[in-house]
């Protein structure tokens, strides 16, 4: 049951250099006391190269709207998503083979030309001529492309997001068999195209699509050798991605299995997973809740650092304030299924507009309170079922008022790329423009 | 399995370590804390005997010909205690040898308890994998015609789908196969259902991998282990229904096969011929315990719920 896009914003011009945008986006869950409306018209873009912060505390929405970008969201109980999440895929440049030269201002991709028109642009594309595809709304298989190539995500607990069966090097491979298998192949010195019975014996192993007879036939001698060669290219790309996250002794880790790990350095082969085909976006859903400090502190460095070398966009979601400070460019800010003010990480931490974000800065204790006091915004999350068409923060905001109360305030722009959704700094909401968004759907 | 993220990766291990060396030290692990357990080393004993009985059968004793699996009739000597020359273990009432019934039932039965347990693994594995991964409507389904079989006791239910097949150890094979199945039914979709929702199967899709790979590299492997727990007990169970049904006369007459020869035997208890039921009655409870101590050890070692007193 998918919800179809009424809201005139559906197509709004994108900034250009946006490399995702989310519209309007809607995940709705069935619960036994109603329709929980756990995203309700989450609004964003995350632009080319850039760290978008996604803050809010916990069941606000923030871990759903990131599944979404990967259609990870289970559908019992999910039963609406309504919106769209615009992708504009990108390829490797062909003028530096992904090394990053002038053409490609340095990322090492460019982007894919628009399947409409092929470039001028046109409405499809929004006149950028850039490909965009709606990732709630391809095909399955056209996903499934996407996801760990394109866009990669780090989970929140690295220990349960590693299948405890399988070594550290038969995980990382795997992605590298799904979208990196003719890279495996000329490496191992065969030519992917090749269509003799070698050439094909060679390719499904690669992929890993071969069945029970060809394993047997790959494992006797004319073949052996040849399959001895695919695994050592893999083992090199494998090591290489582990490489890159700085984790001790990359060749014995991965012989290893994930129980004998520590939580440390399982995120760095999540991370060393994620990066092993050079998205063009990272999801981060809070890669270091379940990390000690000291390590925290580590794999914030090192997905900054990676982020700045492989110039991937990413979207970090994050409860903590201060983790969200030190890697964000932008930050949005999450409050009970709506965004309440997106901003750049200044605007944000400095003038907060939305009274929610005034409240959340002013709950991070620090050296110069009293000691045993600690500020927090009073009253509790409002429950999310069949929500009232008003603004989310009433009955815990200072600033309430009458208005506040019968309408529901939409994200509107205060100054040049911050908008925040307040009545205070937008007085007049726009009738005519996508108001309350469950007042249309709630059936 | 439970994660004891033991800071093991610290070990200062020289050799090279492959993925082979890996496997074999985990299927080391698994074997050294098996045998912790005297109780389980008893019952791996008795059926590695009973094993070796069957497979080394025609060694043991003159096969029977033209078919070894029907008992040999002595006509001349009918009734002969234990010990009488030619037949240790004495004769039933009409002739049978009843060392060679034990030799050749323990063929029997490997046999109906192998065939069996393939059987019911394959079709239980594959109905509660599809009801447990695909779930909705098709979970609906098949568990409601698992539920229809599961209300039918066991025993009665095999008694009967044997009788109506008409009395042949083929039949018995048969029924036990029809009867056993959805307990594995049940076991697998409980266990895929419990696994899909581990983060490592998201994760797995987060990387493009197929549902269908997803099932074989992820959900499978983590979810088989109950399976081979129930299937070693099962091996035990089956031969004891399988005797319970020959035992009433569901087999054909006069095959070497334990609940035959008890029930051939059981006559003669009264005048005090007591060898021709004991002896493979005997047989059929060491069977039994056997593959049940061997089970109980299986499910220790790997299941991580119950608690292991080591």
């Amino acid at each position: 049951m998918t919800l179809t896009n009424t809201g005139p914003d559906t197509h709004e011009v994108r900034p250009p250099g946006a490399i995702a945008s989310v519209v309007d986006l809607k995940v709705h869950f069935q619960s036994k006391r109603g329709v929980v409306h756990a995203v309700d018209g989450v609004s964003f873009d995350i632009l080319d190269g850039e760290t978008l912060g996604l803050v809010g505390e916990t069941g606000c929405g923030k871990s759903v709207t990131a599944r979404s970008f990967l259609r990870l969201v289970p559908m019992p109980p999910g039963i609406a998503v309504g919106g769209a999440i615009h992708f504009r895929r990108r390829r490797p440049c062909q003028h530096c083979g992904g090394d990053g030269c002038e053409l490609c201002d340095g990322l090492g991709r460019l982007p894919e030309e628009c399947s409409q028109c092929g470039g001028p642009g046109c409405e499809h594309c929004d006149g950028s001529g850039i490909d965009n595809v709606d990732l709630l709304s391809i095909s399955e298989s056209l996903m499934n492309e996407i996801r760990g190539d394109r866009i990669a995500m780090i989970f929140q607990d690295p220990g349960k997001a590693l299948n405890p069966g399988l070594t550290i090097r038969e995980q990382i491979a795997e992605v590298l068999y799904e979208h990196r298998s003719e890279e495996i192949m000329e490496r191992a010195g065969f030519d992917p195209e090749a269509s003799n019975v070698t050439g094909t014996l060679v390719r499904r192993r690669a992929t890993q699509r071969d069945r029970r007879p060809e394993r047997i036939l790959m494992s006797v001698p004319p073949f052996r050798s040849r399959r001895a060669r695919l695994t050592r290219a893999t083992d090199e790309m494998v090591a290489e991605a582990l490489t890159e996250t700085q984790i001790a002794n990359p060749l014995k880790v991965m012989r290893r299995h994930p129980h004998e790990l520590s939580g440390g350095m399982k995120q760095r082969v999540m991370i060393a997973q994620a990066l092993a085909c050079n998205p063009d976006l990272l999801i981060a859903d809070e890669p270091t809740t379940a990390l000690d400090v000291t390590v925290q502190a580590r794999i914030l460095e090192l997905v900054k650092s990676l982020q700045e070398r492989h110039q991937a966009a990413v979207l970090y979601i994050s409860h903590d304030l201060s983790v969200v400070s030190q890697v964000s460019d932008r930050v949005a800010v999450m409050y009970a299924g709506r965004i309440a003010e997106v901003g750049t990480r200044e605007q944000i931490f400095s003038e907060p507009l939305h009274p929610y974000t005034q409240g959340l800065l002013a709950a991070i204790p620090s050296g110069s309170h009293e000691r045993g006091r600690l500020t927090a915004i009073e009253g509790t999350v409002p429950e999310l079922i069949d929500p009232p068409p008003s603004c989310r923060f009433v009955g815990r905001c200072p600033y309430e008022a009458e208005q506040c109360r019968s309408a529901d305030p939409i994200l509107a722009s205060f100054e040049p790329g911050h908008q925040v959704a307040c009545f205070i700094h937008s007085p007049e909401p726009d009738s005519s423009l996508d108001q309350p968004s469950f007042a249309r759907k709630t059936k | 399995m439970v994660d004891t993220a033991a800071p093991r990766a610290a070990d200062s291990d020289p050799a090279p370590d492959s993925a082979w060396r890996v496997r074999s030290r985990r299927v080391w692990e698994l074997t050294t804390s098996l045998f912790s357990n005297p109780t389980t080393i008893a019952g791996l004993v008795i059926v590695v005997l009973m094993i070796a009985m069957a497979v080394f059968a025609p060694l043991l004793t003159d096969a029977n010909m033209p078919d070894p699996y029907q008992m040999p009739r002595d006509w001349e000597t009918p009734r002969a205690p234990p010990g009488t020359p030619g037949h240790p273990l004495g004769t039933t009432n009409n002739g049978g040898d009843v060392l060679y019934g034990i030799i050749w039932g323990a063929r029997t039965s490997l046999r109906l308890s192998l065939i069996v347990v393939s059987l019911t693994v394959v079709i239980g594995v594959t109905v509660g994998s599809i009801a447990g991964y695909r779930g909705g409507k098709v979970d609906e389904f098949l568990m409601r015609i698992v539920d229809v079989f599961l209300s039918i006791p066991e025993l009665i239910f095999a008694l009967a789908i044997a009788a109506v097949l008409g009395p042949s150890f083929r039949n018995i094979i048969l029924s036990l196969a029809v009867v056993f199945w959805v307990k594995y039914a049940r076991i697998m979709r409980a266990q895929v259902i419990h696994v899909k929702q581990n983060e490592y199967v998201d994760a797995a899709r987060a990387i493009g991998d197929s549902k269908l790979r997803i099932y074989f590299k992820d959900v499978l492997p983590n979810s088989i282990t109950p399976i081979v727990v129930q299937a070693t007990l099962d091996m035990g169970n089956i031969v004891l229904i399988g005797a319970t049904l020959a035992f009433i006369g569901l087999s054909e007459a006069g095959i070497a096969e334990w609940g035959v020869l008890v029930s051939e035997g059981q006559a003669g208890i009264s005048s005090g011929r007591w060898w021709a039921s004991t002896f493979p009655g005997l047989m059929v409870f060491l069977w039994a315990l056997a593959f049940n101590l061997l089970g109980d050890g299986f499910r220790d070692v790997l299941d991580p719920r119950t608690e292991t007193t080591r």
